[in-house]
């Protein structure tokens, strides 16, 4: 049972990875006890201080989300809590998305990018690289990053109003998608700033990385959003 | 954690943290480097489909009426099992142009089936950028001794088991992720149950086995030693397990999701029924609330009536289709 002192971290649980997120954030060990929960209903989510949403299908994710009346209390969630999305769970927390399916796609928002789906094409495409990220702990040790259908980012724009966005990790110019069609191609794929080149940033206390840190054995995402976008949000 | 990455496949799934990659990636001297189609990213896909459904479809509205429903992935295929079984004759790989129009149709994840055995066929749809590739019982077996070298391709592969052993075998070529049998086209969820069943216990009793238990355990079940040790230390399979064959009902998911499956294939039993769309998106909320009666009720009423069930004979029309490959 959580005491007053324990951080309870939920897992969005209707469709995906959620179980490898649980299993790494069990075995973390940093100085505030966390507790896990998975969310699959209103009063799951009450419990929760934060919320990782991760990998899996968004369409799938917001559609159940959506059946089982959890599409709103998320917004409001993401509205004042911290929140992780991983891979799909970027894609739901962009305000915006390209490339969605026909009809367009349900999103929760809370973090200023527009992302397009699927940004490196279908499966053969996907990858693993070493990132180089901030804020890491043992930052000079790359992380792996698995990229799976990957997401890429278009564009970042935070309005005045809303909290600076701050990249901690990109890819280098050369694993940037060739021959998609969805992603202008306007750009010779070598200026650095290219916001495509981003894979993991933070806003606020929210975090957001296109790749899936949850399928290493590393730890050092899971205690990155823990100690630099829970804890603080905490006091 | 103290064991050694030896084998790809000790990528895992629920309960172990995942994935040692194939290859370790590393940033060179000579500038950034990527590993594309590593086990890590293979078995990586079918991770990111658990917990959800993926469907058989034969054209590109179909596919589109499943995406909205909330499959987490679609299986392009010219008949569905239970016309395969009714039509008779060979079976084999789709039309390339078909696939590739369901793939233009979705975003979410599309799959294809090989016959066994058929390498080409594979090639082909590695070329055409498929995202998994069943290499199918349900397909005439293009090789009755061998199946693919599914290690030589980047595209991943799923394949189905009856029993541990196979399912081993299966991972020792390569697959990257793992499905029951059961029977496909008879909306009869029996030889599933049997399957799944038979998986868990055999993985029960590695679990309380010793070393030289196992080395005797893997001789019975004829697998790879190695694979068989993980198993023990996972206390399941390495990779994802989903359920098919013969799943019709919400009740029928989330009988195979309480049996310990990752998630759910279902093939004809969504467009032989009266409702498709209402059936598709309610096996879907199934898969997700398996373990709530409450939730489960609520989605399975007013369904309309569902695909024409087959009892299982061995002089059934089309043949069992289980026994192909082990």
């Amino acid at each position: 049972m959580a005491t007053k002192d324990d951080v309870t971290i939920g897992i969005l649980a209707m469709q995906g990875a959620f179980a490898e997120h649980q299993v790494i954030l069990q075995k973390l060990s940093i100085k505030r006890k966390v507790v896990t929960t998975l969310v699959r209903t209103m009063d799951d989510l009450e419990r929760c201080d934060a919320l990782i949403i991760p990998g899996g299908e968004s369409t799938t994710i917001a559609l159940l989300a959506r059946l089982a009346g959890l599409l709103e209390p998320l917004r409001a969630f993401v509205r004042k809590k911290p929140v992780w999305g991983t891979c799909a769970g970027a894609i739901l927390l962009s305000s915006s998305v390209e490339g969605a399916k026909k009809g367009g796609q349900e999103l929760l928002g809370g973090i200023s990018v527009t992302t397009a789906r699927n940004g490196w094409g279908s499966q053969v495409e996907s990858f693993e690289a070493a990132l180089n990220v901030d804020g890491l702990r043992d930052s000079l040790k790359p992380f792996t990053g698995v990229f799976i259908r990957a997401p890429v980012i278009l564009s970042i724009s935070p309005t005045a109003l809303e909290p600076p966005v701050q990249v901690i990790a990109r890819l280098s110019t050369e694993l940037l998608p060739k021959n998609q069609t969805l992603i202008p191609a306007d750009e010779d794929n070598t200026d650095p700033r290219d916001t495509r080149c981003v894979v993991a940033l933070r806003q606020g206390h929210h975090l957001l990385t296109t790749f899936h840190p949850e399928l290493t054995r590393d730890d050092r995402f899971h205690e990155y959003f823990v100690r630099e976008c829970v804890l603080p949000s905490l006091i | 954690m103290s064991t050694s990455q030896a084998t790809p496949a000790t990528a895992a799934a629920n309960g172990n943290p995942p994935v040692a990659p194939a290859k370790p990636t590393q940033l060179s001297k000579d500038g950034p480097s990527s590993n594309v189609g590593t086990f890590g990213v293979k078995s990586g896909l079918a991770q990111m489909l658990k917990g959800g459904v993926i469907m058989d479809v034969t054209n590109a509205e179909q596919a589109r009426i499943a995406e909205e429903a909330g499959a987490c992935a679609v299986m392009a295929l010219e008949r569905v099992p239970a016309d395969i079984r009714a039509q008779g004759g060979v079976a084999r790989m789709s039309d390339p142009k078909m696939i590739k129009e369901i793939v233009e149709a979705v975003t979410i994840p599309v799959m294809a089936k090989v016959r066994i055995g058929h390498f080409v066929e594979a090639q082909i749809l590695q070329a055409i950028g498929v995202d998994y590739i069943d290499e199918s019982e349900v397909l005439t077996p293009a090789d009755e001794q061998h199946h693919i070298n599914k290690h030589t391709f980047k595209v991943p592969f799923v394949c189905g088991a009856k029993n541990l052993g196979e399912a081993l075998r299966r991972i020792s070529e390569g697959a990257a992720f793992i499905r029951t049998k059961g029977e496909a086209g008879t909306g009869n969820v029996v030889e599933a149950v049997r399957h799944q069943r038979a998986v868990m216990s055999d993985i029960r009793r590695a679990t309380a086995m010793n070393d030289e238990e196992l080395y005797a355990f893997a001789k019975d079940l004829q697998a790879p030693f190695h694979l068989l040790k993980e198993v023990a230390r996972l206390k399941r399979l390495p990779v994802v397990s989903f359920a098919a064959g013969g799943l019709a009902t919400p009740a029928d998911a989330a009988l195979m999701m309480q049996l310990g499956c990752d998630g759910v294939f279902v093939g004809s039993g969504i467009f032989t029924s009266g409702d498709p769309a209402k059936r598709a998106r309610a096996i879907v909320q199934a898969v997700t609330h398996y373990n709530n009666p409450k939730i489960l009720a609520e989605i399975s009423e007013d369904l309309g009536p569902a695909m024409v069930g087959l009892t299982i004979e061995p002089d059934m029309k089309g043949g069992l289709l289980a026994g192909r490959g082990s």
